[in-house]
């Protein structure tokens, strides 16, 4: 009895969205800025080892200040490192209310195309203090967060404010610390917790590697 | 013109790298002209999700056997099972699944959620069936006329959507029943393992070349569970195993009505 095998439906490969949300003040010109490109880089080449996640994690930049949007959702393969410089002021609560407005976007185009995504990340980087009105950001932040739609992570570098960091980001997880500029320590964990996060099921939580790369403040 | 029908589980290869046991379970019950089927996927988190997976399936179609003799036979007339009734059934079932789950975790001395897995129920006559899923999966089936039609679109699709398991404390609000009266022909039940090379997401529809080699298979076969090739190299192949690496489980019904017409 001869039978044909079953034949298999081609379906969109999940998405694994991560937005990083870049200070590029001027407060950041010369190492810290060439630490988080060379950071930055890292992350892409490390990604890029796993075929997985390289197919699933998708990432999108916005820069502040000025708040710009340098590089949209894009696979790894399609994502070019940037080479940031710093200067402006830090108007981070702008940048929250781009980088959410941006990810609700992304969401849209996911289900409208059919395509199932985990729970984005927002990895904000920051070495000051807001410069703009930051609180009701921080209030959107928070609600999208209780609401279980996107996990947001507050890294502070040298200098930045935790105690406004604190009140940014959930309780649940507090702001970290980086150690001194290891940036490359940072995005080398981001990657491994992309890479974690995307070869399991949508909706499952996953135990994420120890932070190595900085002190949690509390 | 009877049920003819087969259930199989393969581990997969994310498990068999981490030297896991097969966590899926699936099983059926034919009696008379009425069968009974479940398949369950064990918690990838859960220790013991084996285990629960296993117990769950059997209390499941034991249960339904049980009331069987109280009304399923009843309901053997082509009017199907009017939907209130099917919940209440399947509430009932799940309530005896979770009494058995905590006194296996008692008498085991670990945790009810150490047994937590998902379970998808069916009770199809050959004229109408009724089904339910708690958590992902899913269950397709195919009237004499007609198409493959997928019984609960996937419990997933939105991120916030944590698979729902019959420990959970909101199985019973997330348990999903349909009753699809018509004239049965085939009906195939599956844990998440297949469930993107099975079905497509876009549209939450069936895909017929998945299916149609399946139901032809057992329309050439007259003894399923002992012509098991064909499903076992199939689960095991590794062109599904490139496309999965999770568990997979094929529980597979076909009505012959042949010999009636």
């Amino acid at each position: 009895m001869p039978v044909g095998l079953p034949e298999f439906v081609e379906n969109p490969e999940n998405r694994c969205p991560v937005l990083l949300l870049l200070d590029t003040s001027g407060s950041m010109v010369g190492e810290p800025i060439q630490e988080l490109n060379r950071g930055i880089a890292a992350f892409k080449e490390d990604v890029l080892k796993d075929t997985k996640a390289s197919l699933s994690v998708e990432v999108a930049i916005i820069t502040f200040g000025p708040v710009r949007l340098i590089q949209d959702f894009a696979t790894i393969e399609h994502f070019t490192p940037p080479r940031l410089e710093a200067s402006g002021f830090t108007p981070i609560g702008e940048a929250i209310d781009c980088a959410l407005d941006r990810l609700e976007a992304r969401k849209e185009t996911y289900k409208a195309n059919g395509i199932q995504y985990y729970r984005p990340w927002i990895f904000l980087i920051t070495d000051g203090a807001p410069s703009d009105c930051w609180q009701l950001a921080a209030q959107r932040v928070r609600e999208d967060e209780a609401k279980r739609r996107l996990c947001f992570f507050a890294v502070g570098v040298q200098g930045a404010n935790t105690n406004i960091l604190a009140q940014i980001a959930p309780p649940e997880r507090p702001p970290i610390m980086l150690n001194g500029l290891d940036f490359r320590s940072l995005f080398v964990w981001l990657s491994a917790s992309m890479k974690r996060v995307s070869s399991e099921k949508i909706g499952v939580a996953v135990a994420l590697p120890p932070v190595g790369w900085g002190q949690i403040t509390t | 013109m009877d049920w003819k029908a087969i259930a199989r589980s393969a581990t997969g290869t994310s498990h068999k790298k981490q030297q896991l046991p097969c966590q899926d379970y699936g099983q059926f019950i034919i009696c008379h002209n009425v069968i009974l089927g479940a398949v369950a996927d064990g918690a990838g988190s859960a220790k013991h999700s084996d285990v629960g997976a296993k117990l769950t399936v059997e209390t499941a179609l034991n249960e339904l056997l049980q009331l069987g003799e109280y009304t399923l036979y009843l309901h053997c007339a082509p009017q199907p099972l009017p939907d209130e009734q099917a919940r209440t059934i399947f509430a009932n079932t799940l309530k005896e699944v979770v009494k058995a789950l905590q006194e296996q975790a008692a008498s085991s001395d670990y945790s009810v959620n150490d047994l937590a897995c998902t379970l998808l129920v069916f009770l199809a006559t050959p004229n109408w069936v009724a089904a339910m899923q708690i958590g992902d999966g899913f269950i397709v089936a195919r009237l004499r006329e007609g198409e493959d039609q997928l019984l609960f679109t996937p419990d997933k699709g939105e991120f916030i959507n944590e698979t729902t398991f019959v420990t959970s404390a909101n199985a019973l609000n997330d348990m999903r029943v349909r009753v699809l009266p018509g004239q049965q022909k085939f009906i195939c039940a599956s844990t998440d393992g297949l469930e993107r090379v099975a079905i497509r997401m876009s549209d939450c529809t069936p895909f017929p070349p998945f299916f149609q080699p399946l139901e032809e298979y057992m329309v050439e076969t007259s003894h399923p569970e002992q012509e098991d090739e064909y499903i076992r190299n199939f689960l095991d192949s590794e062109r599904l195993n490139a496309k999965t690496d999770d568990d997979k489980t094929l529980l597979l019904c076909l009505y012959d009505d042949s010999k009636v017409k």
